[in-house]
């Protein structure tokens, strides 16, 4: 292939792989949060306890947490059908992603959360503090650089799931590195996008980690 | 009276007692100590009096209402009228020292404005001024403290309940905290709460003293009479373990001096006595 065409093939490629990551961990966030702090708030230890509801919510995420990505995206055929209208490309491979990264992203939020010292909770507490601004104002404002960090995992874990997606026609780097190096054996392109995908989470990972250390005042 | 416990107990699930049958009055602008000895409850009690943590047994009336008959959001209120200081501060490390003063402030509803002017008041009372926008991590265990105490009275509590808010620091520092505490008694008239298992703390600014030994109240006094004439054998061992530490800080201060007077002044009495092959333990 000429240098010319690989470049953009690349590029469109890289272009897709972005598109989906990004909205998938977006979406996912916004499942998978409200998941995680659910998880803290209710736990024993937590601002308001409920033991069955706590049990319930983590075996939920343990299950769909066990589903291997490829069996949960054909198994979840119908319901990207119904929002996405279509069940290959990029945007279809949103709806598995994003369904897959939710619990993760909730077992990393409940962690970064657990983090933070129950002696300010406390503290917060003693002044009044209603669980909601316990939440808002402590756990998730003193969780940040933590949640940061949290959030440089979940986008390179997606961008990895994403590439598995070019085996059913997700689009994307993986699906070109399927496509190209698999079915037509042009080894050079394949590791040209491998190269590409290893760069792209190398850079949201150093990215995040700088981020987090930049906006962490501990010292 | 502002704060009167009657009858207090409270037990983790099935196990023993850690509070039993606790009954105190404190009077409004006093300052009361409640001492005890680790493991006597004392900070259970702490967190009993506002509620933090749910007594099994009595009552606290604070300021005419009992605590537990409050439902959750008069509860909250009744808590800001309740200043809380800890042992190891418990700021918020991702705010500034303005940011940790407001935060009582802004969970109440404050104006941000109004809020900001009256932490710089208080941070001017603690006698930081020039850390407002520095950030805890940067403070000395004392400053920790004085930026906790600003916040523990942002919004003019009744009470402040102080944890063994100076067992983390050195004696210089307990010292600037204990005058500090003091200070605001006399000058707002705020009634303090000492929770401590340190004699020098009770000794040098409560009014009263009451003494936990296992669970229970034992005695309850003027500090004075209390201290010199302990009814009770927790009270005794109290003034008699103190009377020996202050022997031995007696004892230490002697070599020290004389190692000086040696010309030794950089030898520690401690580094003087393991050469001289003497064992402290």
């Amino acid at each position: 292939m000429p240098a010319s065409q690989l470049i953009d093939l690349l590029l469109d490629g890289m272009r897709e792989t972005l598109y989906m990551t990004l909205w998938s961990t977006a979406l996912a966030y916004l499942l998978g949060l409200p998941m995680g702090v659910l998880m803290v708030v209710s736990d024993k230890e937590g601002l308001r306890p409920m033991r069955w509801l706590n049990a319930a919510l983590g075996a939920f995420i343990n299950l769909a947490r066990s589903v291997p990505f490829l069996i949960l995206l054909i198994a979840v055929i119908p319901l990207t059908r119904a929002v996405v209208g279509r069940i290959v490309g990029s945007t279809a491979t949103i709806v598995p992603l994003t369904l897959s990264a939710a619990p993760f992203i909730a077992r990393l939020v409940e962690s970064s959360l657990k983090e933070v010292d129950a002696g300010v909770v406390q503290a917060a507490r003693s002044m009044g503090a209603t669980p909601t601004q316990i939440i808002w104002k402590v756990l998730l404002a003193e969780a940040r650089p933590s949640l940061l960090l949290g959030a440089a995992i979940a986008v390179t874990t997606i961008l990895g799931y994403s590439a598995m997606a070019g085996f059913v026609g997700g689009g994307g780097l993986g699906d070109i590195a399927i496509r190209y190096g698999y079915y037509r054996y042009q080894r050079d392109t394949m590791l040209w996008t491998v190269a590409l995908l290893v760069i792209v989470v190398q850079l949201f990972q150093e990215a995040g980690a700088r981020a987090a250390k930049g906006i962490d005042r501990r010292l | 009276m502002i704060l009167e416990l009657r009858g207090l107990t409270k037990r983790f699930g099935q196990g023993e007692a850690v509070l039993e049958d606790v009954s105190l009055r404190i009077n409004e602008g006093e300052i009361f100590g409640l001492i005890g000895k680790s493991g006597a409850g004392k900070s259970t009690l702490a967190r009993c009096v506002n509620y933090l943590e749910e007594p099994s047994g009595g009552e606290v009336v604070f300021a005419g209402r009992e605590l537990g008959k409050l439902p959750r959001g008069e509860l909250y209120e009744a808590r800001r009228s309740m200043g809380m200081v800890f042992q190891q501060f418990n700021l918020l490390m991702q705010r500034s020292v303005i940011g940790n003063v407001c935060f009582p402030m802004e969970i109440s509803g404050w104006k941000r404005r109004a809020a900001r002017s009256r932490a710089l008041e208080l941070l001017e009372t603690v006698g930081l001024s020039d850390k407002a926008d520095e950030y805890p991590a940067t403070l000395s265990g004392g400053q920790r403290q004085r930026v906790a105490i600003a916040r523990a009275i942002a919004l003019s509590p009744r009470i402040l309940l102080c944890d063994e808010a100076t067992s983390a620091l050195d004696p210089e520092t307990t010292r600037g905290i204990l005058a500090l505490l003091r200070e605001l008694n006399q000058r707002l008239g705020i009634t303090i709460l000492v929770i401590t298992h340190e004699m020098l703390v009770v000794e040098s600014i409560c009014h009263r003293v009451a003494i936990l030994d296992h669970s229970r109240v034992v005695e309850v006094g003027e500090v004075g009479e209390v201290f010199e004439r302990p009814k009770t054998d927790a009270a005794k061992a109290l003034v008699a373990g103190d009377g020996q530490a202050e022997r031995a800080r007696k004892i230490m201060r002697a070599i020290e001096s004389y190692l000086d007077n040696a010309g030794l002044s950089e030898l520690s009495a401690e580094e003087a006595l393991r050469r001289a092959g003497i064992p402290i333990d």
